[in-house]
């Protein structure tokens, strides 16, 4: 333990830390959403916190925070605004690939500048000519004694112009094949970061998630690259995705969750009971239904995070089938929550874009997450692995 | 909040207490027949009637379980449930 040595605030539990930073994102997501801007007074919130160093273990100055802490935090941000729920999300999954992966040189460097918030980590992984495909890369590292070079187009990179440094996947050599990829963090100071001319952003929701084309060159140590020359593979098998898709899951549901309480809030208020009758069968059935949704993904979120402490094979068909799955059941029932929510309260408190409850926003947010790595190619997956795993290994 | 309001709405709802019979307050209302399902009904019954909230954390078997324990409840609800972090 380092709660001797740390500040004050440092021994603040997270419950209290999230507490403190869930009124600036309340404050802000409207605007957020409406402007289609990053949200940097949240993020700032987010960085004075302390969460921002959720995952860096406490030897480093971090919260040391676990699988269970990252959930927990992510879906209590997400029901107030999911843009930033998102970012601090993304972010933490870098945290993690960097905190598990990462050698002596780089964590100790990094580590306690993660935990101090004034580190926030973008992800570049898709490229052109690969899509979002993960696991391979095609722009090659260039070496120079212990000096990397790279050079990369990045053609989405969510909060890349407000990022303080980058976790980028590129291919290891100029020989080498593209699924012989190696991850590479740099300081924005290490990068010349070239924004592409003429984009404009845009889009349905998830608008505070300021995403853009980025190009990136620059110059940075060996001990840059995280999980070894290469190693990337197992980086995203132990690591990457595992957290990537509970930290998504955990964001959706989170809102979804957000939009449960929200509505909740009105139908029992004096003034909603006037409105709506708590006796209806429909109303009580959608209401159920929704609450099983929340449940039932609340459930695979945690059966996800044990199989992620504990599988000793990241590879067995049924902890890629859950994992996965949690990500498609995630993203579609989450959406389906904030649709039937916007059919019990109806056209004036769930259709008109300034009603009080947040529904409006939420259901073009949540439209997302069946896209973002897409549901398609998942199941696509699934559907193979369901087809080798003949004993239908269950998490009983 | 009026007392005969009060006891009014939670005579309807226990169906085993004879309509001429007393209601002892410390008498516990399962008694009467009142089940946890039934609670639910009876908390919306005495929200729309008395024009109170009561918040979430009430919602128990404590709560319930004498016709006094929900007079005390009831007396202290607040008209808007306060926002908690869970």
């Amino acid at each position: 333990m380092t709660a001797t040595q740390a500040p004050p605030v440092a021994r603040q539990g997270i419950g209290d830390r999230v507490a403190a930073v869930l009124p600036v994102l309340r404050e802000h997501a409207r605007r957020v959403d409406a402007d289609a801007t990053f949200p940097t007074a949240p993020l700032d919130a987010l960085r004075h916190s302390g969460l921002m160093g959720l995952l860096v273990p406490t030897a480093h100055g971090g919260l040391g925070g676990g699988l269970d802490d990252l959930v927990r935090v992510a879906a209590e941000l997400s029901g107030e605004c999911l843009s930033t729920g998102m970012i601090w999300a993304m972010h933490c999954q870098q945290v993690a690939a960097l905190a598990v992966h990462a050698g002596p040189e780089l964590r100790a460097d990094l580590l306690p500048r993660l935990a101090a918030g004034q580190v926030y980590v973008a992800s570049v992984t898709s490229e052109k000519v690969k899509g979002g495909h993960l696991l391979s890369a095609h722009a090659p590292l260039r070496r120079e004694g212990d000096r990397v070079h790279l050079e990369r187009d990045a053609p989405i990179v969510t909060g890349g112009s407000n990022a303080d440094g980058f976790l980028i996947t590129m291919k290891d050599s100029d020989t080498a094949q593209p699924a012989d990829v190696s991850l590479v963090y740099a300081d924005r100071a290490q990068l010349t970061v070239r924004h592409a001319e003429g984009f404009s952003w845009d889009p349905m929701g998830m608008r505070g998630t300021h995403s853009g084309p980025l190009q990136l060159s620059g110059v940075v140590p060996e001990s840059a690259i995280v999980g070894g020359a290469g190693g990337f593979r197992e980086v995203a098998l132990r690591t990457f995705v595992p957290v990537g898709h509970i930290a998504w899951a955990s964001c959706w549901l989170g809102a979804a969750r957000g939009a449960l309480r929200a509505v909740l809030e009105l139908v029992r208020s004096p003034a909603g009971r006037k409105q709506f009758d708590l006796d209806s069968d429909l109303l009580r059935a959608r209401l159920a239904r929704v609450r099983l949704d929340l449940d039932t993904t609340a459930a695979l979120i945690a059966q996800v995070v044990r199989d992620t402490g504990l599988a000793p094979d990241p590879e067995a068909p049924d902890v890629q089938l859950r994992l996965n799955g949690l990500k498609v059941h995630a993203a579609e029932r989450s959406f389906a929550v904030v649709d039937a929510l916007v059919e019990v309260v109806g056209l004036r408190h769930g259709y008109l874009r300034d009603a009080p409850l947040p529904l409006e926003r939420m259901f073009r947010d949540l439209r997302s997450a069946s896209l973002n790595y897409a549901n398609d190619r998942l199941l696509g997956a699934n559907g193979a692995l369901v087809l080798v795993d003949r004993g239908v290994g269950l998490a009983l | 909040m009026e007392d005969n309001e009060f006891d009014s709405v939670l005579r309807r709802h226990l169906k085993n207490l004879p309509e001429d019979a007393e209601l002892p307050g410390d008498a516990p209302l399962k008694k009467y027949g009142l089940d946890s399902m039934q609670a639910v009904e009876l908390l919306f019954d005495l929200e729309d009637e008395l024009g109170v909230v009561l918040p979430d954390e009430m919602m128990t078997g404590d709560t319930f379980a004498t016709a006094e324990s929900l007079r005390r409840a009831v007396g202290t609800a607040v008209d808007e449930p306060a926002a908690e972090m869970s």
